[in-house]
């Protein structure tokens, strides 16, 4: 098989994964206890309010009718309104997702900035104390909820040192960016613990290789050593890890969202799911899973272009 | 023939003056600098609105921020106990109470620009009571038709005469819309007109909406054709914007006051007031509210298990009440910003009727169980919001105390739709709640609470003929004096009866930091930011 | 050598957990559960270490009682997605074919959501507590397992003892459980220690949530969520709990890696 057709391959199983996808969240939603309708209009609305809005929606209808409706709603594009707020749920996600995606990737890029260079050093010295401070203090972020390290950062250095806003979004990109700092560090922490861990083990593993070896007895200079292979191979190391954990860091957005105040999706999800906003959970979930398949797509695209080997 | 006179003066005057004669608990007495006019203010929301139409929404988050955009023929005062000038400047009750008669007040323009019409009036106050449209259509009810008689008076027929015709015309149900633009907006049924419209809704309101992000942030801008005038003479609101931030996250909304991202606050836990009262760059203010803090219980024979229901036993909802500790209660759960309950309804709710509820009293209690044939307790639950932490403050309270009687209290934390679901279909033995009111009159509360064919009773099951008789003939009774009496008698039956746990009552606590001014809030919630402003 | 130090320290801590899990009764110096009406919200004190909460319950107390819950939920987090998976891993490894071009869907489908928001949406269609909470981690926590068994069961099968076995004529069950199974599950039980330290994480993010434990257990993420409010004013609410999440994470994540070394399975 070669890369294109491998590529093709790939791409062609994303759409039937994403129909079932949507159809197991279809299902998923209205197992939760519970109706949009009540949730929406509370305690106090009469039976016959909750029975005409229940109808306004369509909620009445079979749930076959509604799950067809769905997915051919799906298809040409059309993914509803939100029950809550009236509004299109492609405006509702469309208004939050930039935030979820800057919050994400400044944190990915965080994560690579502080553990890239930490692995090396830990890796070139190998159990000195530099290596055994860096592995304590990863070991010690790995092991600290991410909630708590917010907290703890938003009272520090943004309440009382105020170097920092406490939360929010700001307007404009400098100003997303310097309000994204600190949830995007938050969230950085636990996966540069993890990536540094591994980049260091995978370096260590290149360093002893053969063909380190080799290079250093054709009297390559270590430098050019540590540029050539040991990079390139962390570089692969980095990625492969980094396509695992977009899902999680993604999933680690949403309290993230909720400590920092971050007008993202990751707390329109959790809010959708208590509100039994079907059209919003269902719309959400496609989006965040194209997302992550583009990501899984990505990473092996850029793994293959690092990796000859890859690719079968 | 019955008249009641409407004020005459100009109703800005008025409203100032009862600002400062409110009997604050927070900033009473305090000297407050002139009026700033321009520049733009920051509230931090719990949570955002959903829909700004006046007759469909159905919540508090849209119902005390609409009367930033829309106003009402008649307002209530600041107290929440009466009503003042509105959109109209007069009105008289004619023919026992059958006819009520408005003038509009003259000059007022919608925030587009255009002169609000008598049939503007006529068309708001005919959707409001159409019973298809919204939940709130029950408040107006009582009205048969609604008249232009001519371009600046409106003339409403009623079907019998309804007690709280005035408070309901000052309730947000009934604000005037611009009929034309409404009409004219994309769709083809109410509901589609008002979804559209309620994206940029226009008003005769101190403030227009201009930009909405959901759940984000919500923009609102001066209305230059607002009809009401400042302490300076010119017309409000002083702010030329007025923004709204959604930070649900309490710890992250006062962090950010503190920091001054914000310039004020919604409902700041209770636990945290004393906090912010010390520092020195805040203000902290607590308004008087209408919100009860309750339990309420099933009171059926048996539980939709089958299974039997001590609560049943009034003995027993007796001795529970007797059991609980009201003032340690609010020292744990809102340190001491709250007051007991003396009556199911609030101290601000018109013909409220304070009462001695169940002073604490362990022994009496212990008296009443082993009269009802549960001397050694029971065991029972309550559900309860998981992740609420007042909730769970208080039912952890409630729990600790009754096991000093005996009962077992279970707790059953619940996410908020799924409560909602076994609630509505009576499948609990209690729940944690919570209430205010939407007008400035007993009958609403009464009705959830005590008057069994509208929800069953807080749908506890409770159902006594005499308070249903009482309040049905309340719906009509116009002599204030009977009135009165008709709700003495329900609140002192429903005492006794105590188909709920009674708690206390909380202020509405709102903090800014001190060089924002001028907002109120009133006991039934609204939000009024036209006299707001922000000094240097 | 260097191995033994971070797994004797890994031991240790876990060992003070377990003893506080199982005798919480001989470490707490006061009820947990009590009210004190007299010490609302104290600051660290002589008679409480780690200051009390808005009731007056003492936190030191409530953290240590709060190890049993946690402990549990390590444990139990870890149980189910383990059993789930290395079951799973073992037989697509071994069989491959349809079954594996299922499980890699499968598994891709489970991978591409959000880990934590599947669980939410899981333990919101559930109710919160602790059960349903186990219940939506396995249903999600099951690949990591699967994916890991199946890589390791792939490279036994090749091995020389299996083609023995099926020269013996061995059952493909006694070759599968009695030989294969013992040599691929080290890799396994190593992650699901570090797993450990991964499942009190998640307790306490869906305690701090409202979604984990309810009262009145006592979980360290609850107890953070408890002192949330006052964290400005009464930091040491959440300072107790917030110290012992970290001590049981470093420990079960010491106690891994010291492991793997020691094994020497690669990580």
């Amino acid at each position: 098989m070669n890369r294109g057709t491998w590529l093709l391959g790939r791409l062609a199983q994303i759409v039937p994964s994403f129909l079932a996808i949507g159809g197991l969240v279809f299902v998923l939603a209205r197992l939760l206890p519970g109706d949009p309708v009540s949730a929406v209009l509370g305690d106090r609305a009469s039976d016959a309010t909750i029975a005409r809005l229940t109808a306004q929606l369509g909620l009445d209808r079979s749930i076959l009718s509604q799950l067809f409706g769905f997915l051919s709603g799906i298809l040409q594009g059309q993914l509803g309104d939100s029950i809550a707020y009236r509004v299109p749920v492609t405006r509702l996600i469309g208004e939050r997702l930039p935030a979820t995606l800057m919050l994400t990737g400044f944190a990915l890029i965080l994560a690579i900035v502080i553990a890239v260079p930490l692995a090396f050093v830990a890796a070139l010295r190998e159990n000195r104390w530099p290596d055994l401070v860096i592995r304590g203090v990863f070991q010690v972020g790995l092991s600290t909820p991410v909630f708590y390290v917010g907290l703890l950062l938003l009272t520090g250095l943004a309440a009382r040192a105020r170097l920092f806003p406490v939360g929010g979004y700001g307007e404009g990109w400098l100003e997303h960016l310097w309000y994204l700092f600190l949830p995007a560090l938050t969230l950085a922490f636990s996966f540069a613990a993890i990536l540094m861990r591994s980049l260091r083990s995978a370096i260590l593993l290149v360093l002893t290789a053969e063909f380190v070896d080799f290079a250093r007895s054709k009297g390559l200079r270590p430098g050019l050593i540590l540029g050539r292979h040991v990079l390139r191979n962390a570089l692969i190391a980095t990625v492969t890890l980094v396509g695992l954990h977009v899902g999680s860091l993604l999933g680690g957005a949403v309290i993230t969202e909720s400590v920092f105040a971050v007008p993202g999706v990751g707390r329109l999800m959790v809010d959708s799911i208590f509100a039994r906003d079907y059209p919003v959970i269902q719309a959400l979930t496609l989006i965040l899973a194209v997302l992550v398949s583009l990501a899984f797509l990505v990473t092996d695209i850029v793994q293959m272009w690092l990796d000859p080997r890859v690719g079968r | 023939m019955e008249t009641i006179k409407g004020l005459t003066r100009r109703a800005s005057l008025a409203l100032a003056a009862s600002f400062t004669a409110l009997p604050m608990l927070g900033i009473s007495g305090q000297a407050q600098a002139a009026p700033v006019r321009g520049g733009k203010m920051i509230y931090g929301r719990y949570a955002d609105s959903m829909f700004l139409d006046p007759v469909l929404n159905d919540a508090n988050v849209d119902i005390w921020v609409m009367t930033n955009l829309f106003d009402t023929l008649l307002q209530p005062t600041a107290d929440g106990t009466g009503v003042q000038p509105g959109l109209a400047t007069k009105w008289m009750l004619e023919d026992g109470g059958k006819k009520l008669v408005l003038t509009l007040r003259e000059g007022v323009k919608f925030a587009n620009g255009t002169p609000m019409e008598a049939s503007d009036v006529k068309w708001s106050l005919d959707r409001a009571r159409n019973p298809k449209l919204g939940p709130w259509g029950d408040l107006v009810s009582s009205i048969a038709d609604v008249a232009v008689t001519n371009p600046s008076t409106i003339t409403i027929m009623m079907k019998t005469p309804d007690p709280t015709i005035l408070a309901a015309l000052a309730t947000f149900n009934t604000a005037i819309l611009p009929q034309k633009l409404f009409e004219a907006a994309a769709g083809a049924t109410d509901e589609e007109k008002a979804k559209a419209f309620a994206e940029r809704p226009i008003g005769t309101g101190p403030f227009l909406l201009s930009d909405w992000k959901r759940e984000v942030s919500m923009k609102l801008v001066r209305n230059p054709h607002y009809w009401k005038k400042g302490a300076d003479g010119q017309a409000l609101p002083y702010l030329d914007e007025l923004e709204f931030q959604i930070i649900k996250d309490d710890s992250t909304r006062l962090l950010k006051l503190k920091a001054g991202e914000i310039h004020g606050t919604e409902l700041v836990p209770l636990t945290r007031v004393k906090e912010l009262q010390a520092d020195p760059n805040l203000r902290m203010e607590l308004w008087p509210s209408t919100r009860v803090v309750y339990l309420s219980m099933n009171n059926r024979p048996k539980l939709k298990d089958g299974s039997a229901n001590p609560l049943s036993n009034v003995k027993v909802r007796q001795a529970l009440n007797y059991a609980v500790n009201k003032d340690a209660m609010i020292a744990i759960v809102t340190q001491g910003q709250g007051v007991p309950m003396t009556s199911f309804m609030s101290r601000t709710t018109p013909l409220y009727f304070k009462q001695d509820l169940y002073k604490v009293d362990v022994a009496k209690a212990k008296a009443l169980l082993a009269e009802a044939g549960f001397p050694q307790g029971f065991e029972t639950s309550t559900m309860l919001v998981s992740g609420n932490q007042d909730q769970l403050n208080i039912a952890t309270a409630v729990q600790q105390m009754w096991a000093a009687v005996g009962v077992k209290l279970k707790l059953e934390p619940l996410d908020n739709a799924s409560l909602t679901k076994r609630y509505r279909a009576d499948d609990f033995s209690m729940r944690t709640g919570a209430w205010t009111n939407d007008i400035a009159d007993p009958g609403q509360i009464t009705s959830y609470f005590a008057y069994f064919p509208n929800i069953g009773s807080l749908h506890t099951g409770f159902q006594n003929d005499r308070i249903d008789a009482l309040y049905k003939s309340s719906l009509e009774e116009i002599d204030p004096a009977k009135r009165a009496a008709q709700y003495k008698e329900i609140q002192e039956i429903y005492a006794v009866q105590a188909p709920i746990l009674f708690l206390f009552e909380t202020p509405y606590a709102v903090a800014f930091r001190k060089n924002a001014e001028g907002f109120v809030q009133i006991p039934l919630g609204n939000n009024l930011f036209e006299a707001a402003y922000v000094t240097k | 050598m260097r191995a033994k130090i971070p797994l004797a320290t890994g031991m240790f801590l876990l060992a003070v957990m377990l003893s506080f899990a199982a005798f919480p009764g001989w470490f707490t110096p006061h009820d947990p559960l009590e009210f004190d009406f007299e010490a609302l919200m104290a600051p660290p004190s002589a008679a409480h270490f780690f200051g009390t909460d808005q009731f007056g319950r003492d936190i030191l107390s409530r953290t240590i009682a709060a190890a049993r819950v946690d402990l549990q939920i390590a444990v139990f987090a870890m149980l189910g997605p383990l059993l789930i998976g290395s079951l799973i891993g073992l037989m697509v490894g071994w069989f491959g074919g349809v079954a594996d071009a299922v499980f890699g869907r499968l598994a891709d489908l489970v991978v591409t959501f959000p880990f934590l928001v599947l669980v939410i949406a899981i333990v919101a269609v559930l109710g919160p507590g602790l059960i349903n909470m186990y219940i939506a981690v396995a249903c999600v926590g099951w690949v990591a397992y699967a994916r890991l068994m199946r890589g390791e069961v792939r490279v036994q099968k090749s091995a020389d003892y299996v083609a023995a076995g099926r020269v013996l004529g061995y059952s493909t069950g006694r070759i599968l459980f009695g030989h294969v199974l013992p040599n691929a599950i080290r890799p396994v039980l190593v992650y699901a220690i570090t797993d450990m330290a991964l499942a009190i994480l998640l307790g306490s993010s869906l305690g701090y949530l409202g979604l984990g434990a309810q009262p009145p257990e006592a979980e360290w993420g609850v107890l953070i969520a408890d002192g949330k409010n006052f964290f400005s004013t009464a930091p040491w609410i959440s300072l107790a709990p917030g110290i012992a999440i970290v001590l049981a994470g470093l420990g079960f994540s010491l106690a891994g890696d010291g492991l793997a070394a020691l094994l020497d399975v690669k990580r």
